[in-house]
């Protein structure tokens, strides 16, 4: 267990805690203003890998065709959350959480099947672009470039979503409609509109983690489920529909389940899930305030 | 005069006539069967596995239509599929379903284990042939193995021993084993390790990684394992976490640092999709190319199989073949549709096949099929990564013996 080891594992912890507090905030941030709990929110993830994908051999599998997808797929995730929000969302607010829970659960449902019909059963991939295949050695171990990569869009999409959610207008209206919508509605600010472009907002962060994410794996169906009990997890460890507990959250993930494989190989997969039950043990309603 | 020569020649006319008429009429009786042969298909033909379901179908139909051409006992063979939708119950009440309603002569089928091993059991009971050709649970025709259950495809312990004999013969002492938490892996990793044990005792396992089936993110094993400093890696893996263990592999130049295994990683199927992706340098092991053995039958069989379908077969496509063919074959030795019989017949029965002869082997009723140990590579001619330097092993260093197949059904 010497140094160069433990820095490799922890950078690679942290490059995988980077691709799920993109999605997770995503979901926290719908959470936080809509309190709506998404389920369907990882068919959003994966209908961004498979736009990626789509886009990527459309434009002949070149370099610039992965900066394209990575680009164009969370809008195209971004339009089809657009269509769900005013068609059938905008008319659910009202009602309750369990009423939400199941109507996401249908409509993860029926994307599932949608990308079926689109995409067919088979699996997908999409290459990474030269500059990022490969690996750099970094304290005597090897670090592949893609995940150095994840590690600075990481970062820079926490900033985006801090300017956004502290600089801007709308960020600072969507911020007062999770803490009190009535009043937000009062002071004459059309809330439906506010909705719309939060949920919109949070769906984009999906569909840029699964474009994200689309180099290194095989896309295919079943990616939504894999994630979203993650992301629900992180979310509520983190502190419901807070942005940064969503981060902490992630973070706590990634890490523990990289330094997990290093210890314990072979049961690794517990490792993150017992940092859930120890934090939700010490602090039942999350890490950070939760708005709910 | 004349009368009478009319009637001679219309006697010596007609009499062989008569006679010839009168005999083949006897002689189509015996043999001639009346109704066609009748194969039920269960697979999955929904979701991700129905690629690999599909691929094995166009494999049996490219045969069906060379057999039905000249016809078996004078009549042909027909197919009904069913889709299992990969659940055992579906599976299962398919297979009644065929066997009741439909009347089928026997079953073929399945991609999914856990099917092939509930629709062989109830075979058993009703003592109909099921011949498997995609599922690898060598228990199909190991400890579950029955007098009614054949099959055509390579199973964990011919893979896994093919590796365990693949590995013996490298200078390797330090190993770590990796690979998908389901039965597949494990059923690969206890065989390979078993037989390197066996033939290299000096072997050491340094440790184990075991991910759940489909995790995303491999890189954190990956790089927990080169710190640990094996010399060779065994991988166990298979279905949609091959793509992300071959993209692991080539994002951390694995390849370059330690000697890896993992069953088929050469096959087409993995390397195409990944491109310029996939790591050169992995050793893996496959029963069948398209590209190789460079032999006329394959060849053959490969452009009529493009010809038909666009594409090159897959290992499936190649079962599918052979299973038909032995279907036939089978029915013809028996010379009757008697089930019993056509056990009978089927049994030891060698049939010729675009990778050479192949033999259902008496004792298990396993077919006994090579198996292509190769490394991936770059290779001008093609603009996907195939297996280079390939190495056969054949049946019989591949397989289980006879002795230890009766071993493990008296468990």
């Amino acid at each position: 267990m010497d140094f160069a080891s433990l820095s490799t594992q922890l950078l690679v912890g942290l490059s995988r805690a980077m691709i799920l507090f993109i999605v997770c905030a995503g979901l926290s941030f719908i959470l936080g203003v809509l309190r709506v709990p998404n389920i369907a929110h990882g068919s959003l993830y994966m209908i961004g890998a498979f736009a990626a994908y789509s886009i990527f051999t459309h434009l002949g599998s070149s370099s610039s065709g992965f900066w394209l997808a990575l680009i164009l797929a969370p809008l195209v995730v971004a339009l089809v959350s657009l269509v769900a929000e005013r068609a059938l969302f905008c008319h659910l607010y009202q009602r309750e959480h369990l009423m939400l829970l199941l109507f996401t659960f249908a409509l993860m449902l029926i994307l599932d099947d949608l990308v079926k019909i689109t995409w067919g059963p088979e699996y997908c991939s999409v290459l990474a672009p030269n500059i990022l295949r490969g690996s750099v050695s970094m304290f005597g171990a090897s670090l592949p470039r893609y995940n150095l990569f994840l590690l600075i869009v990481g970062p820079l999409v926490a900033i985006f979503l801090w300017l956004f959610v502290n600089k801007t207008k709308i960020g600072k209206i969507s911020r007062a409609a999770a803490v009190d919508r009535e009043m937000v509605g009062a002071v004459g600010i059309n809330v439906s509109w506010v909705f719309a472009a939060a949920f919109v907002i949070g769906c984009f962060l999906a569909g840029l983690g699964g474009a994200l994410v689309a180099p290194t794996v095989s896309i295919c169906l079943g990616m939504d489920h894999d994630i979203i009990i993650e992301a629900f997890l992180i979310v509520t460890i983190g502190g419901l529909g807070n942005i940064w507990g969503a981060l902490v959250g992630s973070l706590i993930f990634g890490v523990t389940h990289s330094f997990g494989v290093l210890l314990w190989p072979q049961f690794a997969i517990v490792f993150p899930y017992a940092a859930v039950v120890i934090v939700l043990l010490l602090r039942p309603r999350g890490l950070l305030k939760s708005v709910w | 005069m004349k009368q009478k020569m009319v009637l001679k020649i219309f006697i010596i006319a007609i009499l062989p006539l008569a006679t010839a008429a009168l005999f083949f009429s006897s002689c189509k009786k015996a043999p001639k069967i009346e109704r066609p042969i009748k194969v039920g298909i269960i697979d999955c033909y929904s979701g991700p596995p129905a690629v690999y379901a599909k691929d094995a179908l166009n494999g049996f139909k490219l045969a069906l239509n060379e057999i039905n051409k000249e016809g078996v006992l004078g009549t042909k063979i027909e197919y009904t599929t069913r889709d299992t939708k990969f659940k055992v119950d579906i599976g299962l009440s398919m297979a009644k379903e065929l066997v009741m309603r439909e009347k089928v002569d026997l079953l073929v089928g399945t991609i999914s284990s856990s099917v092939a091993l509930a629709v062989s059991d109830y075979c058993k009971g009703e003592k109909v042939p099921f011949m498997v050709w995609i599922s690898k649970s060598e228990r199909i025709t190991g400890e579950k193995g029955h007098r009614y259950v054949f099959s055509t495809g390579e199973n964990t312990a011919m893979a896994g021993k093919a590796g365990g004999v693949a590995l013996a013969k490298k200078p390797y002492t330090k190993y770590w084993i990796a690979g998908d938490d389901y039965e597949y892996g494990h059923a690969i990793a206890d065989a390979a390790w078993r037989n390197l044990k066996k033939l290299k005792p000096e072997v050491e396992l340094l440790g184990q990684s075991w991910w759940k089936v489909g995790e995303p993110d491999l890189i954190p094993y990956i790089t927990a394992i080169l710190a640990a400093k094996p010399e060779a890696v065994i991988f166990c893996t298979g279905g949609r976490s091959m793509t992300n263990v071959m993209k692991a592999i080539k994002a951390t130049g694995m390849a370059e640092k330690v000697a890896i295994w993992i069953h088929t990683a050469t096959d087409h199927a993995v390397l195409k999709p990944l491109g310029p992706e996939a790591p050169e340098g992995v050793m893996g092991t496959m029963d069948y190319h398209f590209y190789y053995p460079d032999t006329p039958a394959n060849k053959e069989f490969v452009k009529a199989f493009k010809e038909a379908y666009g594409e090159p077969p897959g290992f499936p496509a190649f079962h599918g073949y052979i299973t038909a063919h032995f279907i036939a074959e089978a029915f013809k030795k028996a010379g009757t549709l008697d089930r019993e019989k056509f056990i009978d017949a089927l049994e030891g029965l060698k049939i010729a096949s675009p990778v050479g002869e192949i033999e259902m082997r008496a004792c298990d009723h396993q077919a006994v099929l090579p198996m292509y140990l190769g490394v991936t590579k770059k290779v001008p001619e093609y603009d996907f990564i195939i297996s280079t330097d390939i190495v056969t092993l054949t049946g019989d260093e591949v397989m289980p013996t006879c002795e230890e197949i009766k071993k493990a059904r008296e468990k």
